[in-house]
């Protein structure tokens, strides 16, 4: 039963995983360029989800929204400020611009904020939940649930909608996307604004179960190559079935193992990975 | 046969970009390789260049079988190729660029360089060589593109539509660049769209459509062909030409 | 050219000695050791992500085995750290293969993410393993047991060592550029089908590179761990050692000889500065400060300062040699 309550936990932070993880593949399918700042952006998200919850006294759904439009403005005035002008430039000026942003984001938050561990200050959702004898806290559940559904629609929004359309045409072929009318320039920071918001609404659904300080965006930073890679260059629906399978992974390591192991195996099977299936589950060769 | 290529598709998904199309070229030939825009004749130029593996079918090179070896491999064995778009070497010098042709053949720098000064002298660029390549416009990077090619003393040259965009003197400057390359006993394959630059260096043209190859003969014949005005221009009008 | 080569040379090795008069000498001295060691740091990084083009931001991870090995042997068997550092070179060359071998043919994305998540997987070990000293560290020797321990109370003798060892990469650096590895390497950085088109072993040259570097990291470790005697996660396999490696080298000039010891000169210095200036919240700055002067770098000169001073400045000579002429 235990057993089964880790998998059923892993599952659920696998979603979340799924959807930080599915703004990063959408920025690298459509731009071919991998942010190295997107930890940074779920971390300011579980920030924003403090200082909501602290001045203004507002529940999950308040942090989530101030995280999603807080991030979406970031985002696209990342990719004006920055990204748009070093996409012309050698990749060494690529790789170095978000990296150099994750340093200085993370560091600004280390000066605003202190580099103290900190929490939400009340628990929202605390139930427990019983389903058929498993035991899941009722944040887990929600927490897990309204990732899930939001990766799914940000699928859904890829794929279905005229926006989605014109982002997809936009990564398909920019000069012939242009032709066509669609704006690539709006298009593009469409996508960082919505990639950051995913990371954002990401980390403020953490920040309601986990503490967090300014050094976590590292960590999910690795969370997302992994789940990026295994999932496929580009593919949403990738990344939801990698970031349930990395969430899986890692509860299984931490119970097998201890809790020092969810990281190292999940760190290791990236280096598996990128030896005997770069191209990850669903990608070609 | 210096080239050989049998029954080479190459696919994208579920595009055939590329289906079935063989060809044999001998030693000291110029041969030409035209079509519309989308007809598969890049593709398959790249397949023999090295940069796409064909789906299926078998490429051999001067006996060599190539149809999975690596773009290094095929250079190696004496295929040069240009772009379509130029790619030189933008931060390096023209005689850098070239170097690094040269380093193929030539382990030591000064071989190198010397072989390298060789070649940008044979090809007009000696006033500009300790210049850097993105200081020159298109027809001085599609010239330094032959130049650096030229370095590697390719048997088999591949020119990917290197005259597009030039003036017309420029095309007649590249015309006789090209005829001198090929009387040096180089064998070239070349696609172009320029309809006097086929007729004027190519002994033979292949003509691609939609992934196949429609018609194969003389330049006059070609052109003159009814698939191949279809081709261009629609249905129908290979008729109306023929009346 | 030669002039300039003779007047830094000189400049380098008579320094200790010409701020041996001032009130601060010790303090400076140290300093100058430091820059020396950050330069070496930065230009073997430099080898692969300046020359090769490939960005590693997880360079720690060879810095650190470099670091680590030394002070273990001294450790676990009481030797001479010393007799450590090939084996630091040895498994850091096992990294580099490790990494490299299955990234180096794939988009150079892949490269830098395996470099990250290699270090940071590195650090989590070395953080749990007790051999390797958990979380406390490894210290090296305490007292000096003779001339191979290498443990000096100046910095001068250090100093020496590290200008002798960077002159060395230099060299390496030098020679490489010149031939063919290096002119292979610039055209894979500048365009990588073109290169292959034109017989480039792309991706052999790439690993090569790296092989390179990794040694010269792992040496730069090494280097360190003799001097200061200390060596913990954080210190030898964190993020911000490889930052310092990559910005050390980018902001004077990635790709370039001498870049690196510009990179040093100034940001050595610099760190020092906003370390006493703001004390314990020192640190945070200093690191808001590089990540902007990284995306500057990004943002408007990605070749670094040598590269500004060539666009804007030599020009400028040029004409007034001209007009000379002229007149």
């Amino acid at each position: 039963m235990i057993l089964v309550q880790v998998i059923v936990g892993g599952l659920l932070l696998g979603a979340v995983y799924a959807l930080f993880s599915s703004g990063l593949t959408l920025i690298w399918g459509m731009m071919n360029f991998i942010n190295f700042a997107h930890g940074e952006f779920v971390m300011i998200g579980m920030y924003l989800a403090y200082l909501v919850a602290v001045a203004f006294h507002g529940g999950p759904f308040a942090f989530s929204l101030a995280a999603a439009a807080g991030l979406f403005v970031l985002g696209a005035a990342i990719y004006f400020g920055l990204i748009r002008a070093v996409m012309r430039g050698p990749m060494l000026a690529q790789i170095l611009s978000t990296f150099g942003l994750a340093l200085l984001l993370r560091y600004a938050a280390f000066w605003i904020f202190s580099p103290n561990v900190v929490t939400l200050p009340h628990s929202y959702l605390s139930g427990m939940i019983n389903l058929h004898g498993i035991l899941i806290r009722e944040s887990q559940l929600v927490v897990g649930a309204a990732a899930a559904a939001l990766t799914i629609g940000m699928h859904l929004l890829l794929t279905r909608t005229a926006i989605g359309s014109q982002l997809l045409a936009v990564a398909e072929d920019r000069n012939a996307a242009m032709l066509m009318g669609i704006r690539p320039d709006r298009m593009q920071a469409l996508a960082w604004g919505l990639s950051a918001a995913s990371a954002g609404i990401a980390g403020a659904l953490m920040a309601i179960s986990f503490p967090f300080s300014p050094e976590v965006g590292g960590t999910f930073a690795l969370i997302a190559f992994v789940v990026v890679t295994l999932g496929g260059f580009g593919s949403v629906p990738g990344a939801l079935l990698a970031g349930l399978v990395v969430g899986l992974i890692q509860a299984l390591s931490a119970y097998y193992f201890g809790p020092i192991y969810k990281d190292i195996i999940v760190y290791g099977l990236f280096v598996a990975l990128l030896w005997f299936r770069p191209q990850g589950l669903l990608g070609k060769a | 046969m210096l080239l050989s290529a049998e029954n080479v598709s190459k696919s994208f998904g579920s595009f055939k970009a590329v289906a079935g199309a063989g060809l044999q070229v001998a030693q000291g030939e110029i041969v030409g390789l035209i079509g519309p825009n989308g007809a598969g004749k890049s593709t398959f130029f790249n397949c023999i260049a090295g940069d796409f593996a064909p789906s299926g079918g078998r490429i051999a090179f001067d006996g060599n079988d190539v149809t999975d070896a690596p773009a290094e491999t095929h250079a190696r064995l004496g295929i040069g190729r240009t772009f379509q778009i130029p790619a030189t070497f933008e931060d390096m010098t023209i005689l850098e660029n070239v170097m690094v042709g040269a380093f193929l053949r030539c382990a030591r720098r000064g071989e190198a360089r010397d072989r390298a000064l060789e070649v940008i002298e044979m090809t007009g660029l000696k006033e500009l060589a300790d210049q850097r390549a993105r200081s020159l416009g298109t027809p001085g990077r599609k010239r330094l593109e032959i130049a650096r090619v030229m370095a590697t003393s390719p048997r088999l040259l591949l020119l990917d539509e290197a005259l597009a965009g030039l003036t017309p003197t420029e095309v007649q400057r590249a015309i006789e660049l090209v005829r001198a390359i090929h009387q040096s006993g180089v064998t070239i394959v070349i696609v172009e769209h320029i309809m006097e630059v086929i007729l004027n260096l190519a002994q033979r043209v292949i003509v691609f459509n939609q992934g196949r190859i429609i018609a194969q003969g003389k330049p006059q014949d070609v052109i003159n062909d009814e698939a191949v005005i279809e081709a261009y221009l629609g249905r129908g009008h290979g008729r109306k030409a023929k009346q | 050219m030669r002039r300039g080569t003779f007047a830094l040379s000189a400049a380098l090795l008579l320094y200790p000695w010409l701020v041996s008069g001032t009130g601060s000498s010790a303090f400076l001295q140290d300093m100058g050791a430091n820059v020396l060691l950050a330069a070496v740091g930065a230009a073997a990084w430099n080898i692969v992500g300046g020359y090769a083009g490939q960005i590693s931001v997880g360079h720690a991870m060879f810095f650190g085995t470099g670091a680590y090995l030394p002070l273990l042997v001294f450790h676990h068997w009481q030797l001479p750290p010393v007799v450590g550092v090939p084996a630091g070179i040895a498994v850091s060359l096992v990294i580099a293969v490790l990494i490299g071998f299955p990234t180096l043919r794939l988009l150079g994305h892949y490269f830098s993410m395996a470099t990250i998540a290699v270090a940071e997987l590195l650090r989590i070990i070395v953080s749990n393993w007790d051999f390797a000293g958990a979380a406390i560290g490894v210290q090296g020797p305490a007292t000096s047991r003779g001339w191979w321990d290498l443990i000096f109370r100046s910095a001068v003798p250090y100093y020496y060592i590290f200008l002798a060892v960077l002159a060395l990469l230099l060299f390496v650096a030098w020679q490489m550029q010149r031939s063919r590895i290096g002119y292979y390497l610039r055209s894979i950085r500048a365009g990588e089908r073109a290169a292959r088109s034109l017989g480039v072993p792309v991706r052999r040259y790439k690993l090569y590179a790296l092989m390179l570097s990794a040694t010269f990291t792992s040496l730069a470790g090494s280097l360190y761990a003799l001097k200061t005697g200390f060596i913990d996660p954080e210190s030898g396999l964190g993020i911000l050692v490889s930052v310092q490696l990559v910005i050390t080298a980018a902001l004077g000039g990635a790709g370039t000889l001498l870049g690196p010891l510009l990179g040093a000169v100034i940001l050595v210095p610099l760190q020092t500065a906003t370390n006493t200036w703001f004390g314990g919240g020192g640190t945070g700055l200093t690191y808001i400060i590089y990540g902007g002067i990284i995306v500057l770098i990004a943002r408007f000169e990605p070749g670094g300062l040598l590269e500004l001073w060539h666009r804007h400045i030599t020009p400028r000579f040029n004409r007034r040699a001209q007009a000379g002429d002229a007149a």
